[in-house]
């Protein structure tokens, strides 16, 4: 198959979210998410690439490669998921949430397919902006002012991105992703600059540090299905742009040792701690997710900056294991509050009495994101320390201490949820609540997932130890 | 592949599905499930001795959980996984009554069954990570367990036991990154080739502390023990009886497997392993003495009774090459323990199932005239006590004489040996100490009269069906088991123990006389010790008008007074100020810019604790348009960043 066909669920939700906004018809919304993550599935037989002009000396740039095709899959799989759980949660103007929301996983995808910087670029552009009105989709006061945020740390870390654009573009002339890096030679202190600056920014989408500020204010004011996939899909846009930024630019060789990963080790350490420290502080649940979610997905960036074959694996297994983690545990606090309205913690007390299966699922799901064997999040953490210790022998256990007290912090703001939620006491009273197929099939499947792939992750474990060959 | 190693996966899957058939199934299947399923266990775990150890027996899941698992049997493993199916076939059939009127039963099942598929996953691991796995899954599903009857005690206990759970599972992982790292693999049989020649032994002993931290905390090892009186008593007596029986042998389980394989024969790490094993061992016995609560104490008692163990884990270290005793010692000691243990908590239970007490004062004289009861109680003394003719008798004994043995060792070569005499005296007034507090449990319970008359009518009235036949049958056959196995110890005892030199690499065999004078005397000082505590201690300071007092200091609480404190107030302010501190930094930055550029301090002003929208925009009154200013930032922000561009541009 040619790689035009990847245009085929590239554009495929375009016209039919403009018909959805007419009338937002359940079954067909459903079919059309299933469908188009059967395309990608089908894509992954896409061989070669396909450019379309655009710029004289720019166009843009269609392929598909393995890391292409591990996200492509899962964003199109999460989408489906939270989309579905979205027909139950929605009241208020499905017909133009489902609009951008098709149209954000078709920038998403674009992000997958971009075979250069210029299109990656573009699409991570009409990502923020597309995903912009999901943000906004409730109308408050609060949720305008979070969407405003959203976009000002967005636009601010794209702009920084775009400087990265214009100092890489000529030094490799075109800035296309080629596995092992695009750049001959050692990189000049300008390019290791603008390596920082785009790291920096595509780090503000996935909630490193320092621009990891909107998250906590964003994901907690759009409706839970969105912060679903804000969180647990969209952080990875970032967390893409950086793996295309490392691996596919200026490869490993140049970056091994420079200031820009010292940089960049530091920075997402410490976001990993510092988000599961306001995490554990955090009341609200869903902002409480949100500030998990800075610190879960620097786990990811530290992987990718440790420049290795097994913190890469690490990486991309964490990248995929949280989103299932993260997106499950979206959309039970999104079930606690579409059927009981409940929003802080303290309130979900006794709250798996009425309520048992969207608990645990998020049980599972938050063990898995603990990293409590036999669940997914055991099986990255494992990979991702030994990168540490291999990349550094003798500083690679602060990574690793770093990585467990994070961990012990996720245990402190994820169990008392459930144990509370589990064990009111015996005369505690409740009336069951009755949850719809919409709820109950995505949280079922999510948590089955979790357990699935922390027992089976071999097929995905050397995939990805192959990929990490070709690149490093 | 022979039999045996397809067995192993049998018997740590088939519980798992047990406990699913549980979970799903109705009422009437769901009973029979959560007693067959243990009894099949038994009858593998025998059927497993009868194919013999002599072939090599190993079970690979490859690639299952990233690494691949992996499972293997010897002498050892297999006693641990009798004692295992034992208690769970014992517990599950008193069960049968003693949850019959209980709430949630699917539930309970459901993670009894998984514990006991876990727990003998713990017992079976080939390799650190396996065993790390099951451990894990092992620790969350018995928290549920513990939480089961849901009353504030119980979560309190639950959260505790939870929080040493996941703090002690995440320590281990750490110590295995180490392990990992430093010998690229985590199998136990090659750690065991590649350890002592490991060159950096800082890094290794640092490794193994690490990795042993989880297993300590497991074990209830003094000062990771603080959870556990709090958490056996307060779970269902079924429940209480595996805590404290096996669960606690799977830390113990991870100690042996450091210690005979990674520091094999290492004076330095069981010197530590002494000291530890020691406090553990006096303090658990000194609080079992103060305590009035059935279970309480025999959970004290537990903790005490694990020191005991690690004394003979110490022992074997330092004795090296004439470990057999050390090493029938502790063995034997595991073995007893849970015995007793499942015993002595099926009597508590039988206890809490008529009377929803477990109060000295107001449980006093429940015994009396209940047979079956007296003989539980007095057997569980008897063993525990270590009183010849009952089990407890042999294992201590062998204790006692390797830390002798070591003395003479140390003697005959000139060097100190005084730490060691101490050690001695404190095993036996540890000794001393389970005497004078399982006495106190006992004629409590079956001597004396309860202090209201009518209440001791009220329990009069209830012999003869305080019971069904098949828990008293229960009751009776562990009763009985201890002064069978005592009294035929060169029949049954040595030759378990036997077993399990294997894997402690016992080079030869130890042929110790039970009932000799000096063998005997030992024993004769610990009932001495004990005898006087209870007649000059117990009876005199701790009771008062017939009243039994808890004399215990609350202060003396390491729990309430050190770890709560330090894990849930002094460590997470001092974490959120660096974490606030460094998160905020550019938001900061932002609201300064804010404020110059726009010379407008109501926009960039936020009081900080005065909402949940901390850093976050203030609230603007009603009716005044959001949009235009966040617009007004959007763009600042964009142009922030061509700012930057454009000095950069300029620098190049």
């Amino acid at each position: 198959m040619t790689a035009l066909y990847l245009l085929l669920p590239l554009l495929l939700p375009v016209p039919v979210a403009f018909l959805a906004k007419r009338k937002a018809e359940k079954r067909s919304l459903i079919t059309l998410m299933a469908v188009e993550l059967a395309l990608v599935l089908l894509g992954l037989l896409c061989r070669g690439e396909c450019a379309l002009p655009f710029l004289p000396g720019m166009p843009i740039l269609l392929r598909l490669d393995a890391v292409g095709k591990i996200f492509s899959v899962l964003f199109a799989a999460m989408f489906l998921l939270a989309g579905i759980f979205g027909f139950e949660y929605l009241h208020e103007k499905p017909e133009r949430y489902y609009l951008f929301y098709l149209l954000t996983l078709s920038a998403m995808l674009g992000l997958c397919y971009a075979g250069n910087l210029l299109t990656f670029y573009l699409f991570y552009e009409a990502m923020t902006l597309l995903s912009f009105p999901l943000v906004l989709h409730e109308q408050t006061e609060a949720s305008r002012r979070a969407a405003m945020k959203y976009l000002g740390y967005s636009l601010f870390g794209a702009a920084l991105a775009l400087f990265g654009f214009f100092v890489i573009y000529p030094a490799t002339g075109g800035a296309a992703f080629v596995p092992g890096g695009a750049l001959q030679g050692t990189a000049a202190p300008l390019l290791l600059a603008a390596a920082m600056a785009m790291i920096v920014g595509f780090g503000g989408k996935a909630g490193m540090m320092p621009l990891h500020d909107w998250l906590p204010t964003a994901h907690p004011e759009a409706p839970a299905p969105a912060s679903a996939v804000l969180s647990g899909v969209i952080t990875k846009g970032g967390v893409l742009g950086i793996l295309r930024t490392i691996f596919y630019l200026y490869g490993a060789d140049a970056l091994r040792g420079t200031w820009v990963q010292w940089a960049g080790l530091v920075l997402a350490l410490s976001t990993v701690f510092t988000g599961s420290m306001l995490a554990y502080k955090e009341k609200v649940l869903k902002k409480r997710l949100a500030y998990s979610t800075v610190s879960q997905v620097s786990y990811v960036l530290f992987g990718l900056f440790l420049l290795n074959g097994a913190g890469f694996a690490g990486a991309i297994l964490q990248a995929v294991f949280h989103s299932v983690a993260k997106v499950c545990l979206f959309l039970c606090a999104g079930a606690f509050i579409c059927k009981t309205g409940k929003t802080r913690v303290e309130q979900l007390y006794g709250i798996g009495r009425s309520m048992p299966l969207p608990l645990f699922c998020f049980a599972v799901t938050g063990l898995s994101l603990i990293g409590i064997p036999p669940f997914a999040g055991f099986v990255s953490k494992w990979y991702l320390a030994e990168g540490s210790f291999a990349a550094f022998p003798e500083l690679g256990w602060i990574g690793a201490a770093v990585l467990l007290v994070s961990a012990l912090l996720t245990a402190g703001y994820l169990l008392p949820v459930v144990s509370k939620g589990f064990f009111p006491g015996e005369d505690f009273p409740y009336e069951p609540i009755r949850c719809g197929l919409c709820i109950r099939l995505p949280l079922i499947g999510l948590a089955c997932a979790a357990l699935l792939l922390g027992l089976f992750p071999t097929q995905l474990l050397g995939w990805l130890s192959g990929l990490a060959a070709g690149i490093l | 592949m022979n039999l045996s190693s397809i067995l192993l996966p049998v018997l740590v899957l088939l519980p798992v599905l047990g406990g699913l058939v549980c979970w799903f199934a109705g009422k009437r299947l769901r009973a029979l499930t959560s007693w067959v399923v243990p009894t099949i266990e038994l009858l593998l775990v025998i059927l497993l001795a009868a194919l013999g150890f002599a072939a090599p027996i190993r079970f690979d899941f490859p690639g299952v959980c990233g690494l691949g698992l992996g499972f293997t049997l010897d002498g050892l493993r297999w006693i641990l996984c009798l004692m295992g199916s034992v208690l769970w076939f014992g517990s599950a059939v008193f069960g049968q009554e003693y949850l019959a009127h209980a709430e949630h039963k699917s539930r309970y099942y459901l993670y009894y069954l998984i514990t006991e598929g876990a727990t003998l996953g713990v017992f079976l691991a080939a390799d650190l990570y396996t065993l790390l796995v099951c451990f894990e899954v092992m620790s969350v599903a018995s928290w549920t367990l513990v939480a089961h009857e849901e009353t504030p005690g119980a979560m309190k206990a639950a959260d505790s036991y939870l929080a040493f759970a996941v703090i002690g599972g995440l320590v281990t992982l750490m110590g295995l990154f180490m392990l990992q790292d430093m010998f690229g693999t985590v199998d136990i049989a090659r750690l065991q080739a590649l350890a002592p020649g490991y060159e950096n032994r800082t890094r290794l002993y640092v490794a193994g502390a690490l990795t042993s931290f989880g297993f300590c905390a497991k074990c209830g090892m003094w000062p990771l023990h603080t959870w556990l009186p709090a958490a056996h008593p307060v779970a269902p007596a079924t429940a209480s009886a595996l805590l404290s029986g096996i669960i606690t042998k799977a830390g113990i389980f991870g100690i042996l497997v450091l210690s005979a394989k990674v520091f094999l024969h290492d004076a330095a790490w069981g010197n530590v392993m002494l000291a530890f094993a020691m406090i553990t061992m006096f303090t658990g016995a000194v609080l079992g003495v103060f305590s009035t609560n059935l279970k309480r104490t025999l959970a004290c008692s537990s903790m005490s009774q694990i020191g005991f163990i690690l004394t003979g884990v110490a022992m074997s270290e330092l004795l090296g090459e004439e470990s057999a005793g050390a090493v029938h010692g502790l063995t034997l000691h595991m073995l007893n323990h849970s015995l007793f243990k499942l015993t002595l908590f099926l009597a508590a239970g039988a206890v809490f199932m008529n009377l929803h007490e477990l109060e000295l004062n107001r449980i006093r004289g429940f015994g009396r005239g209940k047979p079956i009861l007296i003989v539980s109680l007095l057997m569980g003394l008897w063993g525990l006590a270590g009183i010849p003719g009952g089990s407890g008798y042999i294992s201590k004994t062998l204790l006692h004489e390797s830390i002798v043995e070591y003395i003479e060792i140390l003697e005959e070569s000139g060097r100190a040996f005084g730490a060691y005499r101490a050690a001695e005296w404190i095993f036996l007034v540890s000794g001393g100490l389970t005497l004078a507090y399982m006495l106190k449990l006992f004629i409590a319970l079956c001597v004396e009269k309860n202090a209201d008359p009518r209440r001791q009518k009220e329990f009069d009235s209830m012999n003869g069906h305080w019971c069904t036949r098949v828990s008293g049958a229960v009751l009776l056959c562990c009763a009985l088991l201890i002064p069978a196995l005592g009294c035929t110890v060169y029949v049954s005892m040595d030759r378990i123990a036997a077993l399990a030199e294997p894997f402690f690499h016992v080079e030869e065999s130890a042929h110790v006389d039970y009932f000799t004078l000096g063998n005997l005397k030992g024993g004769a000082i610990s009932i001495g010790i004990g005898l006087a505590v209870y007649l000059l201690f117990v009876r005199p300071v701790l009771m008062r008008k017939g009243e039994y007092l808890d004399r215990w200091p609350a202060f003396l609480n390491l729990e309430d007074g050190l770890y709560r404190p330090l894990l849930l107030k002094v460590l997470p302010f001092l974490g959120t100020l660096a974490a606030r501190t460094v998160g905020t930094l550019l938001e900061v930055l932002r609201k300064g810019c804010c404020v110059l550029l726009y010379q407008n301090n109501h926009n960039g002003y936020v009081h900080p604790r005065e909402n949940e929208r901390f850093t976050v925009y203030e609230q603007l009154p009603e009716g005044t348009r959001g949009y235009g200013a966040s617009l007004n930032f959007s763009l600042l922000m964009f142009s922030m960043g061509l700012v930057i561009i454009l000095v950069f541009l300029f620098l190049q």
